[in-house]
């Protein structure tokens, strides 16, 4: 596993790599983003490798095949011996029959993966007639054996489908049809749960531990995510930075981690259940937000002449308080409705049906000047930090318009002021003169907290707003959530797809199936008996816990 | 400070920005001083002119360049370089004002379509087609028949159909911008419309804009002499950089110099134009890092 075995080929080991540096030319500079790394793998084993976004870890992966885009990125030092084949010293047609047949890949996003205009049939029967030469009758049966295989039904059928008809679970079902199909030695694959919903992450980890087994291929399964990887890998590589900070079995990593950024990924991962808070609902305070069933349609598709277009519902009958101070949580999974709740409640989608009372105020007929007025007491925080800030302003001046609409402030109380909203959210001052380009994603996500925290609204709505994250950063925002929450008695109706962020934040939580509001308890009770069959079914496909490592003397 | 004083802030720092990044853009720093010559040169033509534009020499005929007529003579004996000079009048007020005219409308229309969307955006875009549909030399020869003939309409009217194709380039960009969550943002902040489309919309979709402006300035200098050649712009002995390229188009063969003169001068317009098109719309990006 580690480097210190003997060097040279080694041709009773699958896969063994020494020493590897990638290394990425900008301006004349080499900057190293893999250094010197090494692992083994045999037959029937998974290697781990974990890291947040920009740790190196998908260039590695594509380094040992050569699909580095060269002459940028290159590799500049190191071995990777496959069967005891030096790998990097072969020339692109040794490679190529390597490709996609020998070891395969799976990657993140199934749908920029799989080629549009293609039927998904036609796309598995291509690596076995290119690579084995497989006649086209004899290929189309592997393809649909294939199908079946990774659990789509009707594969004869679903072979004639073009990738856009398959869900993105069913879609990365196909993709490692596509991968197996040449029945591999190495699969590996990229984060190939990220942009699934949790319950058919489980389905695919059990379907890729089925087939290893099944297959006794070896497998490299890269994740940001620590706790899939230990529900599937036998080793764990740690990367940070380019560096292995540490790498072992995935028992002994998780029970005992020695680098200190290995305990600090583990304690990143939001763990346990968040005991009700001092202002838990036996207080009799009025809600400040009072949701009665709120319905949302979309305008459906017609047809210019045909039949008129059906409306499709995307929530419906949905209602639910927030108590001053209080956290709700809602989960639900891509396309259950989330984010239209967060829109309609702030009326930046038009409600068809249902009531929505802010404090006093019930904002479903206010006209446009009053709402505008209104507004100000509830404001968004949204999940990508890339789009939630105008580019072409610095902080200063978008905090500035977030304050001062109505107040009349001098210059130098306006820069306090400023100041103060950025170190309320763990900000410099000097951040104030900068553009939102010259910051990172959470750090972003921080200034757009410092907006909504501007007009001293008495209600934030946060839409997800760690999943664009990586995990100690989000790890920091949950922090810096709980902490304005506390001090300010500022109430969140916190949306995310994550149960345990959900969980570890959330005082209540609302689960929201296809548009309807399903369960809603409190946090304790919700984990510990839920009462729908749709939370025991997220319960259930949420990866399992990491034991919490042991105390440290 | 007031809360004025506050929103002039943001147009201070994203001009101010805009032209700090705009100064260390080398490239565009040259074209904009040639471009300033050439406009000080026009200014400057009544006093500046070695002849008077109309003075005819049929005696001297067309002549190629001079110690005396640097730019040549044309078949009448009038001093080429004059006529640029003061060609160029006509053509870069046309092409400024024009362009000028056509970006406001365009601008603003486009935006407020984009913006406000559903049957306000239905309705402004299918006036927009419409207008596309009308013939432009009936539309200007309306225009001109209606209110009398004046260089000033002429601009006017130039501007008038060129804000069509802005209007729609606006709008694609704005409904994209929309779109993003700064937006939203805005909206809940209780911004008032105007001021979402003011700060938040259109810097956002000056990029593209820009350099469609600047490529609208030589279209609108050519149209000019079209509409010259009809009899609806410049009139003789009036001159501009469009009617002295035509006429030299006519005499190509016999006296070259009178269409290399007038097009060079509309070249070198045109090439800095471009350059300062590409470094203003750098300019506007913050995130593009300057050299």
């Amino acid at each position: 596993m580690t480097t210190d075995a003997a060097p040279g080929p080694d041709s009773t080991r699958l896969l063994r790599v020494q020493d590897l540096s990638v290394a990425i030319r900008t301006r004349g500079h080499d900057q190293v983003v893999v250094d010197r790394i090494g692992f083994e793998l045999d037959r029937g084993h998974t290697l781990g490798i974990v890291g947040e976004s920009g740790s190196g870890k998908s260039v590695l992966c594509l380094g040992l095949l050569g699909l580095l885009p060269r002459p940028q990125v290159r590799i500049v030092r190191g071995n990777a011996w496959y069967r005891g084949l030096d790998l990097l010293a072969q020339p692109e047609p040794v490679l190529r029959p390597l490709r996609g047949n020998r070891i395969s890949f799976v990657f993140q996003d199934p749908l920029s993966s799989l080629n549009p205009y293609l039927t998904v049939g036609a796309q598995l029967e291509e690596p076995l007639r290119v690579h084995h030469g497989t006649s086209r009758a004899e290929a189309r049966d592997r393809a649909l054996e294939a199908l079946a295989e990774v659990g789509i039904r009707e594969p004869g059928r679903r072979s004639g489908d073009y990738p856009h008809e398959f869900s993105g679970g069913m879609r990365q079902r196909v993709m490692i049809a596509m991968a197996l199909i040449t029945r591999p030695d190495i699969l590996i694959a990229d984060e190939p749960t990220t942009a699934l919903d949790v319950t058919v992450q489980a389905q695919i980890l059990a379907l890729l531990r089925e087939l290893q087994q099944r297959h006794g291929m070896a497998m490299i399964f890269v994740s940001h995510d620590l706790r899939v990887v230990s529900a599937i890998a036998d080793e764990v590589l740690v990367m940070q930075a380019g560096h292995c900070v540490e790498a072992g079995s995935t028992r002994a990593l998780f029970a005992t981690p020695q680098a200190g950024y290995t305990r600090q990924l583990l304690d990143a991962v939001p763990q346990g259940h968040k005991s009700p808070s001092s202002s838990s609902p036996e207080h009799p305070l009025d809600p400040l937000l009072r949701v009665r069933h709120l319905g949302v349609t979309f305008p459906g598709h017609g047809k210019w002449f045909g039949t008129p277009p059906t409306p499709i519902a995307a929530i419906a009958d949905v209602s639910l308080d927030i108590r001053p101070g209080e956290i709700l949580g809602v989960v639900g999974e891509t396309g259950s409705g989330k984010s239209t709740l967060a829109r309609a409640i702030v009326r930046l989608v038009a409600t068809e049906a249902g009531s929505v009372q802010v404090g006093q105020q019930d904002w479903s007929n206010l006209d446009a000047v009053a709402l505008r007025r209104a507004r100000r007491r509830v404001q968004m925080v949204f999940q990508d930090p890339y789009s939630s800030l105008n580019p072409r302003m610095t902080v200063h001046d978008c905090l500035a318009e977030a304050m001062s609409l109505e107040r009349m402030l001098p210059a130098p109380e306006l820069q306090q002021r400023i100041a103060g909203l950025l170190a309320d959210v763990g900000l410099e001052a000097s951040a104030a003169g900068r553009y939102p380009h010259e910051f990172s994603g959470g750090q972003r996500q921080r200034i757009a907290i410092a907006r909504a925290l501007a007009p001293e609204p008495d209600l934030i709505i946060a839409d997800e707003p760690v999943s664009a994250l990586d995990v100690t950063i989000q790890a920091q925002i949950l922090e810096l959530l709980l902490t304005l929450n506390r001090r300010r008695g500022l109430a969140l109706l916190f949306i995310s797809h994550d149960l345990s962020v959900i969980g570890y934040i959330a005082d209540r939580v609302a689960v929201l199936y296809q548009g309807r509001l399903v369960e809603l308890a409190e946090t304790n009770t919700l984990f510990a008996a839920p009462a729908h069959e749709y939370t025991r079914a997220l319960l259930a496909a949420m990866p399992p816990a990491i034991q919490p490592a042991p105390a440290r003397g | 400070m007031t809360f004025m004083a506050g929103k002039s802030l943001h147009a201070n720092s994203l001009l101010r920005d805009t032209w700090l990044r705009l100064r260390c853009n080398t490239m565009a720093m040259a074209t904009l001083t040639v471009l300033g010559i050439m406009v000080l040169l026009a200014l400057l033509a009544p006093w500046i002119a070695p002849y008077a534009y109309a003075d005819q020499n049929l005696a001297l005929g067309a002549t190629p360049p001079s110690w005396q007529h640097w730019a040549g003579t044309d078949p009448f004996g009038r001093d080429l370089l004059t006529r640029i000079l003061y060609g160029s009048r006509i053509s870069l007020a046309v092409g400024a004002l024009a362009t000028v005219v056509a970006l406001i409308i365009g601008v603003l229309w486009g935006t407020v379509a984009g913006y406000v969307g559903g049957r306000v955006d239905a309705w402004m875009m299918r006036i927009v087609d419409i207008l596309y549909a009308l013939p432009f030399a009936i539309f200007i020869i309306l225009l001109t028949v209606t209110f009398g003939r004046s260089l000033l309409l002429l601009f006017l009217a130039i501007g008038c159909v060129e804000w069509l194709t802005m209007a729609r380039i606006v709008r694609g960009q704005v409904m994209s911008v929309r779109r993003l969550d700064y937006v939203a943002a805005a909206v809940l902040l209780g911004l008032p419309p105007w001021r979402i489309m003011a700060v938040h919309v259109i810097p956002n979709i000056l990029g593209p804009v820009v350099v469609y402006a600047t490529l609208t300035i030589p279209n609108v200098i050519l149209l000019e002499s079209f509409l010259s050649f009809l009899g609806l712009g410049v009139q003789p002995p009036g001159s501009s950089w469009g009617v002295l390229i035509a006429h030299g188009v006519e005499t190509l063969e016999e006296y070259p110099w009178l269409l290399v003169w007038p097009a060079l001068s509309l070249t070198v317009t045109l090439f800095c134009l471009n350059f300062l098109g590409d470094g203003l719309r750098d300019a506007l990006d913050p995130r593009v890092a300057t050299e």
